[in-house]
């Protein structure tokens, strides 16, 4: 009998425990535990992560079915897809009292223009990683602010076999559109032909398609060049600066132009716990919290409050921090459409196999 | 009718499951092939919610099913001859993985089925010791033994280089794709084969011997027909899981390296594109399914044509 109430006390305590919960579905290494830690003490709640390496994988996560969760970090596109699947709740602006802070050019993106459903959280370019002095050696390092170091078969020939790009339809496709001088969300067949001619002439100098290890690849030296998301570069400049490597790592914009990836804080329609997840999103909001995650993983940030806590020699970092005069030519990828999906999957089988 | 029962109570648990988990997600994924993708992904709905009461209503009926399913996705499939050579080369790497793991697997469970008792269990251990880690950790231990920084990939490029060749590359090939696919399925075809072989009776060797068969003979004559049942078996484990692999090819496949599997993971992940995803699936399946029959139809013919002789 002892027993029996000792378990159910314990049950009964867990399910209190449990109703203090916070489920946030997260970017992997997008939330230092820092910060965690001092939301968690903040709410007097729990905050449980669950990660996902892409958009699709969550978005596919969701569409199955999954629940529970309260809180997920969509890239604007995503945000769109959620918005159309009626997944997403309205916000409570009432609640967000640092909503403020951010920068106000940041805010009203495409994807939700009057910030119904979404709050800027951090975000990304996709650029061009790069050994300095590899390519110094090889003589293109001048060819590094431009697509062509990728693109242009005169330029890539000297670094065969040395470069990796993402595994990624849509980024690859923008790079080459942009290199061609064609906007980042052109959905002209005739132009997305073009652009996977301009792959398929450059893709024998390249090594591998690989969104898994493009950072381990540059940080010890077996790729020079790398198509990838800001923060991983930065990373892998910050490991390469660590293991005390001969060479040195860089990453920077190209001239043509770049995609932008604006990651969101989005509260679920059946999200259990709304009022914690207000909460959660009001104490990102501050700007000692916000310069945080910039200063861990390099992540660009929109909260003009967090600026004067972010290291200024991350503030100098164009991919990070574009210049104002950059920043137009950043471009944010929209969501395409079931046939135009249909389409550019074909370009890009194609691709694949030839 | 006791045992009846017994029979019956053993073996709904597992029929239960597969129906559960085999056959209805493969009634639904046929389903899914006919019909059009959702515009945000998924399937496009086949109800809505009557905006007056709140209710979901079936909007398909007898008249208008043919704004809502379509053999769209299986034109696709055929039109487009990028697809079906796709499903050639898949087949073509699982087929050279299953003969590379025949070729490496057959001594080795010989080896195992005819070493002193005492030793075999450690030599079984030993074959399925790297199932003890995950499957990712060791494609990307894979990774390094093959990268450039590696002495295996170095002590090649020093005999190519030796000859007047460019170095090469082995990460990142067609090369490294199979070198993993070998790798992750060996284990499949050494312990079907060694159950096999370990019951071959050693007097029929003997006797052939006596009668002046030569190793060759012997071997060509007796052990491979007997052993026959257990390559089928590893064939199958080896091949069929082979030929719907993703994960290598997306890690050490480089650029040319897909396979029909990566093109199905795009359909449901990237491309949002279930029905055509539903489509690759299922010829996936049915492909197996057919190869399977046929090769168990040769296997039974061959069986009666026996039985005549004898």
């Amino acid at each position: 009998m002892k027993k029996l109430l000792l378990s159910m006390s314990l049950l009964a305590s867990s399910m209190a425990f449990a109703a203090d919960e916070l489920h946030l579905y997260n970017w992997n290494n997008y939330l230092t535990e820092a910060t965690a830690k001092r939301f968690e003490q903040s709410c007097k709640c729990k905050l449980v992560q669950d990660y996902y390496g892409d958009n699709e994988e969550m978005l596919a996560k969701l569409a199955a079915g999954a629940k529970g969760y309260d809180i997920v970090v969509p890239t604007g596109f995503a945000v769109q897809t959620l918005i159309g699947q009626k997944g997403a709740a309205p916000l409570d602006k009432a609640q967000l009292s640092n909503l403020k802070n951010i920068n106000p050019g940041y805010m009203g993106g495409f994807f939700d223009k009057a910030n119904t459903y979404s709050v800027p959280y951090a975000f990304t370019t996709t650029v061009l990683g790069y050994n300095e002095t590899q390519l110094q050696k090889a003589g293109v390092l001048d060819k590094a602010n431009s697509w062509a170091l990728i693109f242009d078969p005169a330029v890539v020939s000297k670094i065969k076999g040395k470069v990796t790009v993402l595994d990624s339809q849509r980024e690859l496709m923008a790079a080459a559109l942009m290199y061609l001088g064609y906007p980042a969300n052109e959905t002209d067949p005739a132009k997305w032909k073009q652009a996977q001619q301009v792959i398929l002439k450059a893709k024998p100098y390249w090594a591998a398609f690989n969104n898994q290890s493009y950072i381990k690849e540059l940080t010890v030296g077996n790729a020079w060049v790398s198509l990838g998301y800001s923060n991983d570069l930065f990373q892998a400049q910050q490991d390469a600066l660590k293991a005390k490597r001969p060479f040195k790592l860089n990453f920077s914009l190209q001239q043509e132009g770049n995609t932008l990836s604006m990651d969101n804080l989005v509260i679920l329609k059946d999200a259990p716990r709304k009022d914690l997840a207000h909460k959660f999103i009001n104490f990102m909001l501050d700007g000692k919290n916000a310069a945080e995650l910039t200063n861990e993983v390099g992540a660009g940030n929109p909260n003009q409050a967090a600026m004067p806590n972010v290291k200024p020699e991350i503030t100098k970092l164009s991919a990070i921090f574009p210049s104002k005069e950059a920043l137009p030519k950043l471009q944010q990828l929209q969501d395409l459409n079931g046939k135009q999906r249909r389409e550019l999957n074909k370009l890009w089988s194609e691709i694949k196999l030839k | 009718m006791q045992e009846r029962l017994g029979k019956w109570l053993l073996s709904w648990p597992p029929l239960a499951y597969l129906v559960v988990f085999f056959l209805l997600p493969s009634l639904i994924m046929m389903f899914a092939a006919f019909r059009y993708p959702g515009d945000y992904g998924g399937l496009m709905p086949l109800t809505s919610e009557d905006p007056a009461t709140g209710k979901l209503v079936l909007d398909i009926t007898l008249d208008n099913w043919r704004d809502y399913l379509t053999l769209e996705s299986f034109v696709r499939l055929v039109d487009e001859p990028l697809y079906i050579e796709l499903f050639i080369k898949s087949l073509w790497y699982a087929t050279l993985t299953t003969l590379i793991c025949i070729a490496m697997g057959y001594p080795l469970a010989w080896l195992i089925a005819r070493s002193p008792k005492k030793y075999r269990d450690l030599m079984l251990l030993l074959v399925i010791l790297p199932f003890w880690s995950n499957f990712l950790i060791r494609i990307y231990a894979w990774m390094i033994l093959l990268g450039p920084q590696s002495a295996l990939s170095k002590a090649i490029n020093l005999v190519v280089t030796a000859f007047g060749h460019e170095p090469v590359s082995l990460l990142f090939t067609p090369f490294a794709v199979i070198v993993c696919l070998v790798y992750v399925h060996l284990p499949f075809m050494v312990l079907p084969l060694y159950a096999n072989l370990e019951k071959h009776d050693m007097a029929l060797l003997d006797a052939a011997q006596d009668l002046g068969a030569s190793a060759w003979q012997r071997f060509w004559k007796i052990t491979w027909p007997l052993s026959l049942p257990g390559v089928y078996a590893g064939a199958a484990l080896v091949f069929i899981p082979a030929l719907g692999m993703f994960a290598v090819p997306d890690i050490i496949g480089g650029t040319e390296g897909i396979m029909i599997g990566n093109l199905i993971k795009q359909q449901f992940l990237e491309t949002r594109d279930w029905p055509f995803g539903a489509v690759l699936s299922i010829m996936l399946t049915g492909g197996v399914l057919l190869m399977a029959g046929l090769a168990a139809a040769v296997g039974r013919g061959k069986q009666k044509a026996k039985q005549k002789h004898g």
